[in-house]
């Protein structure tokens, strides 16, 4: 077996290497734990990739190792560079990482969200078993893992290249796991194509900038001035692709769905959240990219991907394309907290910075977790009903009601419902708005400051609305098919996993002082520390116990009439007309209705309602109402795009490409004449 | 006898008695104004008080969303009556960090969620209907509420209102943004012109098609629930428009606190008018009226960047 053999000798190769490193160098805490991580994931990939049938507990175990080790490491203190002492060399730059607390709030993300995955994923990979190779599934994520550490931990811009890709490749293959089905071949290669435009702006942008500073670390990008505007313009549009964020974000509704649940939990999550974690690093913290257009920039575009995200997500039936619609919203929050960073810097006001960081870092860590938590109840319900269509989904909460349970937890947490965690990193962002309000230099920034409350305000409200419909659609009610009829509880593995996250939506809502800690280390990096530390005022924790016992209390009360009158079960009210079905009940469309119609114009949002009347005038056979929106950008901007592209290519590259050899050998002899003469002039 | 405990018997009295009293007398103006005698002012006493006896009906797709829900509306209710200074009678100082608007608004939204979620519970199409509609509002007045409580608390420049409260505000802010929080207040609360609290057709209503399938002890601490919220409401815009008057803030808290309960009797009268000479909007056409409280939000946001 030449993979077997291959394997052996790489492991003998890295173990010898590694042994000759001193030992002062490996043992510094955090680094014993990122290479044990690594070689965790080293070790689940192989064997996924050698056995691809494989689906015993070895490789989840393994991968779950991996997560802990990279959660040790984020708890670790300390800054440490390390540079691995690889024989081969990419451009003039060494394997260097860096572990800073700005890279460890990042690892702390991908281990926290890690853990309760891979818990996950054994039960629910098992109803994809006859059409994914499970072995393979578990190396990808592997691979995804070790790659997503690796790009919040590279020190130069190709380490960071080559992860990035990397991780971009693993999560493709992941997004094609089931590729049997033409939509999610379809989805993969969305997918793909975004990605490769992505990287191509990140990576132009990336050589321009290694032109004008002459390095690839990171900590020499020291740039400033008109000069630097162009190359930041691209690594923005690079990175901006990656997070989802208006207007590039089409890939993300397309993908996401396609994606088997944990992965899809993983990506929501975690790997988009590379992006903002690359433009913290280049644009804000340390030796960065000062351009003061970036900071107007993001603000701008986070504004319109909240919004955007929101307002898409009200329409869509299939639960993750609404998930995935909600990140692109959530993207948006974190975007928004940044250009308050940004804008704090420009303004000379250090506080409002740190204020913006540790808001877009803060919710970055929420998002993941709330994410996941709501991508993980999706892959409970697909695994049980086999259903993702809202419309035909209802009653859930009887049959799973652990799962129910988690997913409302979620829901009110991504609306930023207190106590929850997701209200603790919005009010962060909307004291940032208001210190603009409050101390912006002329009177255009001071009103931008509330009218971005205001904002944050209605995507809120708008959120509300729409986790309202889905719970509501999904999870209370009738079943409206029998699939749902018919779900029954997910797996402890499952279950544990959702509880798990659940949990953590409330300790960190009700703990956000303990939270600041960390992100105060972090926002130390960009002006004084301890700046932050009386920012946050609100006694969530004692609210919430008031709030318990409120609750309690009236709950107690109730109990107690109850004993002397006791409730009584009947139909719900049908005005008489006999007990109601399924089908009487509300749906999804019409829930979402009244706010499509108001923000119709931003989707051509209409209506059209079908009476077929057999002839019998006001006692009609059947009524179809049937709703239809489209999205312009995709419609008016992007395929008149791709479709100019594709026209150009059929006239152009097919001439160049037309099959016969003699034109490629002759290709290629130019291409050596013309590399031997750039060898020999220079 | 301190300022504290002042305080916390003042608003225990308030808590128990005002907002059904408030109630009340919307009634019975209501009922005067059509020529009627109307049922006495105390009526929603009675009626708390014999819902309480009740036993009550639960659907049988009711899920225990369903019985928390008004439990959860009720403890919202009470912690928002409790902290936000609606009555004019101030809280102790060191509680202020508690009355963060952003805090109380989003505390408010918890219950509303539930509410709404409830609604939808029973499987019934006007628990939706009214849930939707519920939804849309709120989409439509929050943005109002937090720009036009931004705007008064650029002054102090603190974002808890006890401390916003306790300060002299711009007679010309207070004035555009106690016009919005009145606007914002009638649709949040489900009143006239936004929706007819007294209807009795399912099809047009909101809130009341959203409790529809309550009964007995559950619908009671609902309706106490939302004439809490009305109390708090009201109160809030009651004390924005009270802080045009220059000698408010420098009279003694028993005398406010007495201004105050006046004030919110005659937001009251005024709202018992407005139902009586008005007829519902379209639902089509709340949208326009929301936005008036927006534009008003918006001015007072404009007058206090550019003042600071």
């Amino acid at each position: 077996m030449v993979t077997y053999r291959l394997v052996g000798w790489v492991s003998a190769y890295v173990f010898r290497r590694v042994s000759c490193m001193s030992v002062s160098e490996l043992l510094g805490g955090s680094g014993v734990w990122c290479g044990a991580a690594l070689l965790l994931w080293s070790a689940a990939f192989l064997v996924g990739v050698c056995r691809r049938r494989y689906s015993g507990p070895i490789l989840p175990t393994l991968v779950l190792a991996g997560n802990v080790c990279l959660l040790l490491v984020a708890f670790a203190g300390g800054t440490r560079t390390v540079t691995l002492p690889l024989p081969w060399f990419i451009g003039d730059a060494g394997f260097t990482f860096v572990i800073d607390p700005l890279s460890r709030w990042f690892l702390a993300i991908i281990g926290l969200i890690g853990i309760p995955v891979t818990l996950f994923s054994p039960g629910y990979l098992q109803h994809l078993r006859q059409r994914v190779s499970l072995g393979f599934v578990w190396a990808a994520l592997a691979l995804l893992m070790t790659s997503m550490a690796g790009v919040v931990l590279s020190a130069n811009a190709l380490v960071f290249l080559v992860a990035w890709e990397v991780m971009a490749l693993s999560s493709f293959a992941l997004v094609a796991a089931d590729h049997e089905q033409r939509d999610i071949r379809r989805a993969a290669f969305v997918y793909l194509g975004a990605t490769r435009a992505g990287t191509a702006f990140l990576m132009t942008g990336f050589l321009w900038v290694h032109h004008l500073t002459g390095s690839w670390s990171f900590a020499d990008w020291g740039l400033s001035g008109a000069t630097a505007l162009a190359p930041a313009l691209l690594i923005l549009v690079g990175l901006a692709t990656k997070a989802g964020c208006w207007p590039f974000h089409l890939w993300l509704p397309i993908a996401h769905p396609a994606a088997p649940a944990p992965v899809s939990a993983i990506m929501s999550g975690v790997m988009i959240k590379t992006a903002i974690y690359a433009m913290v690093r280049l644009f804000i913290v340390g030796n960065h990219i000062a351009v003061p257009a970036i900071g107007p920039i993001l603000l701008i575009l986070g504004a319109i991907s909240a919004f955007w995200g929101v307002i898409f997500a009200l329409l869509q039936h299939d639960l993750k394309r609404l998930l995935a619609y909600h990140s692109v919203e959530n993207i948006g929050i974190i975007l928004m907290g940044l250009g308050v960073s940004l804008l704090g810097t420009r303004y000379g006001i250090p506080f409002l910075a740190q204020l913006g960081l540790a808001a877009a870092l803060f919710h970055t860590l929420n998002h993941a977790v709330f994410k996941s938590l709501l991508f993980l109840g999706t892959g409970a319900i697909d695994a049980r009903t086999h259903l993702r269509n809202v419309e035909q989904l209802g009653g859930l909460i009887r049959r799973m009601p652990w799962t129910a349970a988690a997913f409302i937890v979620g829901s009110a947490s991504i609306c930023a419902l207190p106590p929850l965690n997701g209200f603790a990193s919005e009010w962060l962002l909307y004291q940032g708005f208001f210190n603009i309000a409050r101390s912006g230099p002329t009177t255009g920034a001071r009103f931008g400051g509330l009218l971005l409350m205001g904002w944050l305000a209605l995507v809120g409200a708008l959120a509300i609305a729409c986790f309202v419909k889905a719970v509501g659609i999904v999870f209370l009610g009738v079943p409206r098919s029998p699939q749902a009829e018919k779900a029954h509880e997910a797996g402890p593995g499952m279950v544990g996993a959702q509880v798990l996250l659940a949990v953590l939506c409330a300790v960190l809502g009700v703990g956000a002082t303990s939270v600041l800690i960390p992100l105060g280390k972090i926002t130390a990096l960009i002006g004084d520390s301890g700046s932050l530390d009386g920012v946050w005022t609100l006694p969530i924790p004692l609210l919430a116990v008031v709030l318990v016992l409120t609750i309690g209390a009236i709950a107690a009360w109730m109990q107690l009439l109850a004993r002397t009158r006791p409730s009584r079960v009947f139909i719900t009210w049908e005005c008489g007309f006999g007990d109601l079905g399924p089908r009487t009940q509300y749906t999804a469309s019409s829930f979402a209705q009244p706010i499509a119609r108001i923000f119709g114009a931003i989707y051509g949002y209409g209506t059209q309602i079908t009476v077929d009347d057999g002839k019998r005038g006001h006692f009609p056979q059947s009524v179809d109402a049937e709703t239809t929106h489209e999205a312009y950008l995709e419609t008016k901007v992007y395929m008149p795009f791709l479709q100019g592209v594709q026209r150009v290519a059929s006239v152009f590259l097919m001439r160049l490409q037309a099959g016969s050899v003699h034109q490629y050998l002759f290709y290629m002899a130019v291409v050596l004449g013309l590399l031997i003469w750039v060898g020999v002039r220079g | 006898m301190s300022n504290t405990t002042f305080f916390l018997v003042v608003q225990a009295v308030n808590i128990l008695l005002a907002p059904l009293l408030l109630v009340g007398i919307i009634r019975k103006v209501k009922a005067l104004m059509q020529n009627r005698v109307g049922a006495p002012v105390l009526q929603p006493f009675y009626d708390l008080a014999k819902l309480l006896r009740k036993s009550q009906t639960v659907s049988k797709n009711a899920s225990w969303v369903f019985t928390w829900a008004p439990i959860v509306g009720l403890a919202v209710g009470l912690i928002a009556a409790v902290l936000v200074p609606w009555a004019g009678a101030l809280l102790p100082a060191d509680w202020a960090v508690a009355t963060n608007f952003l805090l109380v608004i989003y505390l408010m939204a918890l219950a509303k969620f539930f509410s709404m979620l409830a609604a939808i519970d029973t499987g019934s199409a006007f628990g939706g209907l009214g849930a939707s509609r519920e939804a849309t509002i709120s989409m439509l007045v929050e943005p109002t509420l937090i720009i036009g409580l931004g705007a008064l608390a650029l002054g102090t420049g603190s974002t808890d209102l006890l401390t916003i409260y306790s300060a002299p505000i711009n007679p010309f802010i207070a004035v555009l943004v106690g016009a919005a929080l009145v606007a914002a207040a009638l649709a949040e609360l489900s009143r006239m012109p936004v929706d007819d609290p007294t209807t009795h057709l399912e099809l047009t209503m909101v809130h009341e098609a959203m409790i529809l399938e309550y009964s007995g002890r559950s619908l009671a601490i609902i309706e106490y629930a939302v004439a809490l919220r009305t109390c708090v409401f009201f109160g809030l815009a009651a004390q924005t428009l009270l802080h045009v008057w220059p000698g408010y803030q420098d009279m003694a808290m028993l005398s406010r606190y007495l201004v105050s309960l006046g004030t919110l009797a005659v937001f009251g009268i005024a709202v018992a008018v407005v139902e009586g000479v008005l007829v519902k909007l379209r639902w089509r056409s709340v949208p326009n009226f929301l936005a008036f409280a927006a534009v008003l939000s918006l001015l007072a946001a404009l007058v206090a960047a550019a003042q600071i």
